[in-house]
């Protein structure tokens, strides 16, 4: 039963994929009714796979040869909950299309790679062999680059389509190269055995696996310094932003760290490099994220400043605390996004200083995004929080000091730049235009189950901790009941210090004339971060680079016969010369 | 006299021919207008279906202990695996390519005389690859170089295709000299021609080094190594869409072919020429890439990302001829399977667009990547056909090019060498590169706002369709499932392997 | 004696190769590219002679040799039919001329 589930949570939104794509585009509704179907469907299939995620538990489905191994599928705790995420979201998200992109041209091939980005997504943390891992990663990009430049005519999209994709690729070189040194030091392409066997290798190898992994997941979850490609890629229409760059596509770098962390524990410098990356990424997104003024970036870099928490807690050995926040932040994260998503409909923009008041107007908007706010500041009794206290406290106890500290400045920072999101958009005077009406049906239909989610899936945390704990041996998971997390977040003086600090951060946004000769000290920071601290520069330099490396080497093609044949002559003096050399030596 | 099998696979395109050009000819006088070329055509797609159904036969009886050989006189042949892949793929392509330049040559002169070339270019191919000895290598060898000569410079009223064709045949003709070179100096040294005999006598002396070198150099210039690669932008550029899909996709590889087998009868006399074949790997998979960055013209694009990879085939042959690695070999005879395939598919989806939006005006201006804006509109196939090659050519899952590309970095990493580990992240990042120019032709193509030449264009005739969706069906269909190529793969690897089993 | 005749077919040879292989460098003139393309062919059309001498096949050498110049006379015609067509398309046989595919 297993086999059968796991096979249609990958297989039944790809069927769906070719089925939207087939029906066309003149049968609009049909189209969209068949990609709510296949969706909802896919993610029914993978709530359904819950109760057999007792791990310890592989199967194939063929043997592709010795260069591609053994295709097989491992549902347990970790893979089947991000599985869920992904398919319920991925329906969430097809639902507020409906609205989002109505009147739009081409919805079949946006509808159709939603679709196939889903079942890929699941087939990324389901699979159990280092080559599918990767296949599926490269198909994850692939999707990613269609939808961030799905409006084909707005250059700005492409680029950020292409830049994505490139960047993502480069780590997924990453990730090629320790697939390939594992499977030719231990012959097999299986995680499990990887797993078991990692120490056979020898050590250097095993630290090249380690790093390569870590650079490809750090690419894909858009960490330092991989950061440039997410604030590109909000070209993205905004139900795709909320699927695939908030909660699905860049948790996939979380879950490489996750599911091999085992393995690379033990490779000198590896934790603290971990530690390190996601810390700095953390720091360095959230100040983006306060000197902003689109909309979408602030989101964007929230998420990366999220990720670099999870991506801290991993390296400080919570993997529990990591995936616990991993599942939270999908629930807010989405419906902010989706949330962002309703007032840039409404209002045409996504300018921060072209909004302002718009709680009037769009009053359930504004109640689903304080919801999420509050769930992503860390304020109690909201997922966010629970999570968050979890991740701090993880990076106390296995994490060096000035990481923790770091941890700490950075939870405020998030919570002065929700605050000061949250208020320029819906309070304050009004510096744009006055949006008719709120958030349509279909939109509220996806909002309402997140705000509920961002209320409750704390309380999952219990039995979240057994699916984990029982699937993942390798893993050393510890069983923590829910009452038990409560009782000890709310006990930790961590927990305090924590919720002080995220208490200056929006006393900061409050009282910000007060402050505003602070904030001018800052100033030159503020610059820097606008200006991504040079990385937007680098990435220029690069694309330069290679363009006039290109056009460079144009002039070599002279046109001239006598020229090419020059070019034959020289080539055999050379090829001769090293052949005789070659004998000689 | 007594015909094996599969000979007629060779004999059924060589003979027919001349017989395609005489009907040809004779339905032009009968019948002028478009009845005598589709005469021409449909006898040519008739012969090269005759000859599929006895390389299918072939095939299923093939067996790689007992390989089929057949000699007459001075012509000597053996349908080895290495043989059935690419006799098996000249044929499906050139199926294609004759049903497809149907309404793509309408109105021309001289089509019975391009369907005739296409008949002697399949036939000559399959020869190649079954040729048991040096000199029956060279002759089929350049009576494919031939047949391509006219192919090239086929609208020979245009200046820049006679000037295409003129560089094709000066530096081909060139490097067919030098392959003369090298087979009377290995004649001199050895006395023998017959390849598996070779193997066997040859040792290493300065005669020997120096055929080796020529061989590489003199086949390099058809299998378009770089620097020897300077007349390929001109010519698949240039020529019929048809024959550009089959220059890239089978002659080019033709010529590697022809080298390594040259080079495999010459592996006892020299271990550098696996190395050598990986130097030039990594030259032509960076200049390919970089320069097909700057092009403009969708055909020259294509052409220069055929040098990239053929970059990419000589790092998997390279490494097999180094460290004996099979996967090395079946790596790079899928991947040249697969490439044949996706370039054959992006030569002929453009070939579509080049028709309904310049030759069926009667222009004939070369395909710019601007024109492509919003073809995706008017013709959802071809864009869509051209999509799945060209994304397949950069490496992406779950098309074919992903899967050969992997195979042939898994032979690079078995090889336990750092300065392969640093050949296969270098050739990682050239796919990787080859995104940034394959990406944006996508992105142009599926635009709302179309170019005013798609605007203009005229409907794509159906018989065009048929190629475009067998061919992106196959790259997709490989591309999940890489082990239905196997029996064609393992076979070729296997051959050459047996060459190179005293060496490396 | 056979020393001498080695030597100076080894000369011809070499000779050959480099006055062909020179024309094709220096000459503009389509028709004298064909012809420096002919020399090329030739000095490897001795070589397989040579061969053959050497290694005592004289009849298996000559017969080579006869494949390659059959062959290379067919590839001349159909040069010297790219020039007809150059001239009278291009208005000049130079080849520098033909120079407007480049890049």
């Amino acid at each position: 039963m297993a086999v059968v589930l796991t096979l249609m949570t990958i297989a039944l939104p790809w069927v769906g994929a070719l089925a939207v794509w087939l029906i066309g585009d003149a049968r609009s509704r049909l189209q969209s009714a068949l990609a709510v179907a296949f969706s909802a469907a896919a993610g029914l299939v993978s709530l359904a796979l819950i109760p057999y995620a007792t791990g310890g538990y592989e199967f194939s489905v063929f043997d592709a040869g010795e260069a591609f191994g053994r295709f097989t599928f491992a549902p347990d705790g970790l893979g089947v909950y991000l599985a869920v995420i992904a398919t319920i979201i991925g329906c969430l998200a097809v639902v507020f299309s409906l609205d989002y992109m109505k009147g739009e041209h081409q919805l079949g091939r946006y509808y159709a790679f939603v679709l196939f980005f889903v079942g890929a997504m699941a087939g990324l943390v389901l699979a159990s062999n280092l080559f599918l891992v990767f296949l599926f990663w490269e198909i994850t990009a692939l999707c990613s680059y269609a939808l961030i430049s799905f409006h084909n005519d707005d250059p700005k999209a492409v680029a950020g389509g292409i830049k994505a994709l490139i960047i993502t690729g480069l780590g997924g070189i990453g990730l090629l190269v320790g697939a390939l040194l594992a499977y030719s030091y231990l012959g097999t392409f299986n995680i499990s055995l990887f797993l078991q066997n990692a120490g056979q290798m020898p050590a250097g190898a095993l630290a090249t696996v380690a790093f390569g992994f870590l650079a490809a997941a750090a690419a894909k979850s858009a960490q330092f310094p991989f950061q440039t490609w997410l604030p590109d890629a909000m070209e993205a229409p905004t139900p795709v932003s909320a699927l695939i760059h908030a909660a699905t596509m860049v948790n996939a770098g979380v879950y490489l760290l996750a599911r091999f962390y085992p393995a690379f524990a033990a490779v000198p410098a590896w934790r603290i490099t971990v530690i390190s990356i996601g810390v700095i990424t953390a720091l360095m997104a959230a100040s983006m994220a306060v000197v902003s003024n689109d909309l979408k970036r602030v989101l964007a870099y929230s998420t990366v400043s999220q990720l670099g928490y999870m991506v801290y807690a991993i390296g400080a050995g919570g993997i529990f605390a990591s995936q616990f926040h991993l599942l939270n932040h999908s629930a807010f994260k989405a419906l902010l996004f989706l949330g962002a998503g309703a007032v840039i409909h409404a209002t045409g923009t996504r300018d921060l200083r072209l909004m302002g008041g718009l709680g009037r107007a769009m009053p359930v908007t504004r109640a689903v995004f304080i919801i999420g706010s509050l769930a992503l500041v860390g304020i109690p009794v909201l997922n966010g929080f629970w999570s968050k206290e979890l991740v701090l406290e993880a990076g106390f106890l296995g994490g060096p000091l000035w990481a923790y500290l770091l941890a700490i400045l950075t939870a405020g920072l998030t919570a002065l730049y929700t605050y000061r999101c949250l208020y320029l958009v819906f309070y304050g005077p009004s510096h744009g235009k006055i949006p008719p009406h709120d958030a349509g049906y279909a939109m509220r239909a996806a909002l309402y189950p997140l705000a509920i989610a961002a209320l409750v899936t704390w309380l999952l945390a219990g039995p979240f901790s057994r699916m984990l704990a029982a699937s993942l041996p390798f893993h050393e998971v510890d069983l923590l009941p829910t009452w038990e997390m409560a009782v000890e977040v709310l006990s930790a003086p961590q927990t305090f210090l924590a919720l002080a600090v995220i208490a200056l951060g929006l006393a900061a946004w409050r009282w910000r004339e007060r402050l505003s000769p602070v904030a001018n000290a800052f100033h030159g920071l503020a610059q820097a971060a606008s200006n991504s601290y040079g990385f937007e520069w680098l990435n220029r330099q690069v694309v330069t680079l290679t363009q006039e490396a290109g056009e460079a080497l144009r002039s070599t093609q002279t046109g001239q016969l006598n020229w090419n044949v020059v070019a034959i002559a020289g080539a055999l003096v050379l090829v001769l010369a090293i052949v005789i050399l070659g004998s000689v030596l | 006299m007594n015909f094996v099998n599969f000979t007629w696979m060779i004999l059924l395109p060589l003979a027919g021919a001349p017989l395609i050009y005489l009907l040809g000819r004779i339905g032009i006088l009968r019948w002028p207008g478009t009845l005598g070329p589709g005469l021409a055509r449909w006898v040519c797609a008739a012969i090269l279906l005759a000859a599929g159904v006895v390389f299918v036969q072939s095939a299923l009886t093939f067996n790689q202990t007992s390989i089929q050989t057949f000699t007459l006189g001075a012509v000597n042949l053996r349908l080895d695996g290495l043989a059935l892949l690419i006799s098996g793929l000249a044929l499906v392509l050139g199926f294609l390519v004759a049903i497809f330049s149907g309404p793509y040559l309408a109105g021309e002169d001289d089509q019975e005389k391009y369907y005739a070339l296409l008949a002697l270019l399949v036939g000559s191919i399959s020869g190649l690859a079954c040729a048991a000895d040096l000199f029956n290598l060279w002759v089929w060898f350049e009576a494919m170089a031939l047949s391509t000569y006219v192919l090239v410079a086929f609208y020979e009223a245009r200046p820049e295709s006679l000037e295409a064709g003129v560089k094709y045949l000066v530096q081909s003709a060139v490097g067919s000299a030098l392959v003369v070179f090298a087979i009377a100096a290995v004649f001199a040294a050895t006395g023998v021609l017959d390849l598996e005999r070779i193997h066997t006598v040859a040792r290493s002396s300065p005669l020997l080094l120096g055929a080796g070198a020529l061989f590489m150099v003199g086949f390099g210039v058809k299998a378009a190594l770089v620097p020897l690669h300077t007349w390929l932008p001109d010519a698949h550029s240039q020529a019929p869409s048809g024959i550009s899909a089959l220059l890239s996709g089978v002659v080019i590889e033709a010529g590697l072919i022809a080298m390594l087998r040259a080079l495999g009868a010459l592996m006892g006399v020299s271990l550098i020429w696996g190395p050598l074949l990986l130097v030039f790997g990594a030259a032509n998979m960076l200049f390919g890439n970089l320069m097909a960055l700057r092009q403009n013209q969708v055909k020259r694009l294509l052409a220069y990302s055929s040098l990239a990879h053929v970059g990419y085939m000589l790092l998997g042959l390279g490494v097999s001829m180094t460290f004996g690695l099979a996967n090395g070999a079946e790596g790079a005879f899928f991947h040249l399977l697969n490439h044949g395939l996706m370039k054959a598919l992006a030569f002929l989806s453009a070939g579509a667009l080049l028709y309904a939006l310049y030759i069926a005006h009667d222009e004939h201006r070369p395909l710019t990547v601007e024109d492509l804006a919003g073809a995706a509109r008017r013709y959802p196939l071809p864009t869509f056909a051209l999509s799945v090659a060209v994304l397949g050519l950069g490496g992406l899952p779950p098309l074919a090019g992903f899967m050969s590309k992997w195979q042939i970095f898994v032979a690079g990493f078995q090889t336990h060498d750092i300065r392969i580990y640093a050949l296969v992240i270098f050739a990682a990042l050239n796919s990787l590169l080859s995104l940034g120019y394959y990406a944006p032709i996508v992105n142009r193509m599926y635009r709302h706002k179309a170019s005013p030449r798609v605007l203009e264009g005229d409907p794509l005739p159906a018989i065009m369709a048929i190629p475009l969706v067998l061919l992106a069906l196959a790259v997709i269909v490989l591309g999940i499932l890489p082990n239905l190529a196997t029996w064609l793969t393992a076979p070729a690897a296997g051959s050459l392997l047996a060459v190179l089993g005293g060496g490396g | 004696m056979s020393w001498n005749i080695g030597v100076i077919v080894l000369a011809g040879i070499l000779g050959l190769l480099g006055v062909g292989l020179y024309g094709l460098l220096v000459l503009r003139n389509l028709i004298k590219v064909v012809i420096a393309m002919q020399i090329l062919v030739k000095g490897a059309i001795l070589a397989l002679v040579a061969a053959g001498a050497a290694q005592d096949q004289i009849s298996l050498g000559q017969s080579l040799a006869l494949t390659v110049i059959v062959a290379d006379t067919i590839v001349s015609v159909v040069g010297l039919a790219l020039a007809v067509q150059v001239r009278s398309h291009c208005g000049t046989l130079d080849v520098r001329a033909l120079s407007r595919l480049k890049k």
